[in-house]
């Protein structure tokens, strides 16, 4: 048997499954093997000399005195992300001011937006555009990410499920029309592909079955969409660092 | 309040928060607010958005409690959803950085960096200086780690979760998880490497 990797080293020191057939066997018998093994463990087991502060005395009465004020209404929906609809508005302008930037008529971005992008290079404004469709898909991911976590017990209230999804659906145009200027693109596929899904989502009624929410599930999961969204979102970002 | 015994499991607060019991909900919370300060810390790096992380956690779960089904711990429950909780915190601090255009020189290394916290209890002079180049060395590298590397590692080697309960709370494929935590450990390992070849 060759060396074990890196990897089988690391899934053994965790204690995971997964490492290859004959990996443990091969450690107890291979010297080389049994050297990188502790050379691994020496250099996680420094990791744990990071240890967390402990919180003031009574840190557990401020976190229920913050929180306390919070909890007047107990609803059973899925969260809602505090200025949603002022972080969709601030993303239309930005895109709006972006296609202004490009000579774009459509859509209109308001004065306020013109005199932010105003001289911006085009360097800029491409950056701009690339933070925007990043949190775009961030807030995408999170939408897939709650409906991926929903339980099942029960019918659930998606009414604000939905609004979110047509908010995005709406942002999703905007971007998908200022990449479609710059020709075909991966990223403008899946937005595409992004785009059905949440179609699905905005055109579901106010409470879904179980087993509506289990296909959404599916439906995610089999299409790889979350992950592929935290990628590309990724990817848009590490683009944006570098500019 | 009714009286929840300390030696109680969490099951009887959890049944009555889910009816809608604050005070109930009161007991999990300082149950369970330690661990998921720690949980926060590490993803977030600072006190301050820990703090902001845990207080989010909560809400959440109080709004969400209807559907814990018991499957896993309510503590493990928690963790998942500070873990997404502080993953948004993070990529939220990012989006401010990334608008502001901070140059990532004016940093000085430490002061923001997880590892500028590393405990040193009695600390002997040997141990301080190693403390003090594994933040030099390695607090910049985790710092470059993406978010899903931090939080696939944090919640790997701190919380002790699997690949699977880490796919789980962060919403990606269990290959991803695990992909995130090989990459983790290898960028950490290459920026460690100055400080174990001292040792």
């Amino acid at each position: 048997m060759n060396h074990l990797s890196e990897e089988d080293l690391i899934l053994i020191y965790y204690g995971e499954p997964g490492a290859s057939e004959g990996a443990h066997a091969h450690l107890a018998e291979c010297g080389h093997c049994k050297a990188a093994a502790d050379s691994l463990a020496r250099t996680l087991d420094l990791c744990n000399e990071w240890s967390a502060p402990a919180p003031a005395t009574g840190f557990e009465r401020s976190v229920w005195a913050r929180l306390a004020p919070q909890m007047d209404s107990k609803r059973r929906s899925w969260s809602i992300p505090r200025g949603w609809i002022a972080v969709a508005a601030t993303v239309v302008l930005l895109v709006g001011a972006f296609l202004l930037g490009r000579g774009s008529r459509a859509p209109q971005p308001t004065s306020s937006s013109q005199s932010i992008m105003a001289g911006l290079s085009d360097e800029a404004r491409a950056r701009i555009l690339e933070i925007s469709l990043a949190d775009h898909l961030d807030r995408a991911g999170m939408l897939l990410t709650e409906i991926s976590n929903a339980g099942d017990a029960g019918s659930l209230d998606f009414a604000m499920e939905r609004s979110r999804a047509q908010d995005l659906v709406e942002e999703g145009r905007l971007m998908r029309q200022t990449l479609a200027r710059q020709g075909a693109s991966p990223t403008l596929t899946f937005l595409d592909e992004t785009e059905r899904f949440l179609l699905e989502v905005a055109n579901a009624p106010d409470s879904v079955s179980p087993r509506e929410v289990r296909e959404l599930q599916q439906r995610i999961s089999s299409g790889s969409l979350l992950f592929k969204v935290r990628i590309i979102e990724s990817n848009l970002r590490t683009q944006g660092q570098k500019l | 309040m009714d009286h929840i015994p300390i030696a109680q499991g969490d099951e009887v607060a959890i049944d009555k928060a889910r009816r809608g019991d604050p005070d109930a909900f009161r007991v999990l919370v300082e149950r369970h607010a330690r661990p998921v300060f720690r949980l926060a810390f590490r993803m977030t790096g600072n006190e301050i958005d820990a703090e902001d992380v845990v207080q989010e956690t909560f809400l959440k779960a109080w709004k969400q409690i209807g559907k814990f089904d018991g499957r896993a711990t309510f503590g493990t429950w928690l963790h998942r959803i500070c873990a997404n909780c502080a993953l948004d915190h993070i990529r939220a601090r990012k989006r401010k950085q990334d608008l502001q255009v901070v140059p990532r020189a004016e940093s000085n290394g430490h002061g923001d960096e997880p590892l500028a916290r590393v405990a040193t209890e009695a600390p002997s002079p040997e141990r301080l200086a190693l403390s003090s180049q594994v933040t030099a060395i390695l607090g910049p590298a985790l710092g470059e780690l993406s978010e899903m590397e931090r939080a696939a590692f944090v919640l790997r080697h701190y919380e002790g979760l699997g690949i699977e309960e880490i796919s789980a709370a962060l919403g990606v494929q269990p290959g991803a998880a695990k992909h995130s935590v090989f990459r983790a450990v290898q960028k950490l390992r290459r920026a460690l490497e100055p400080v174990m070849n001292l040792r």
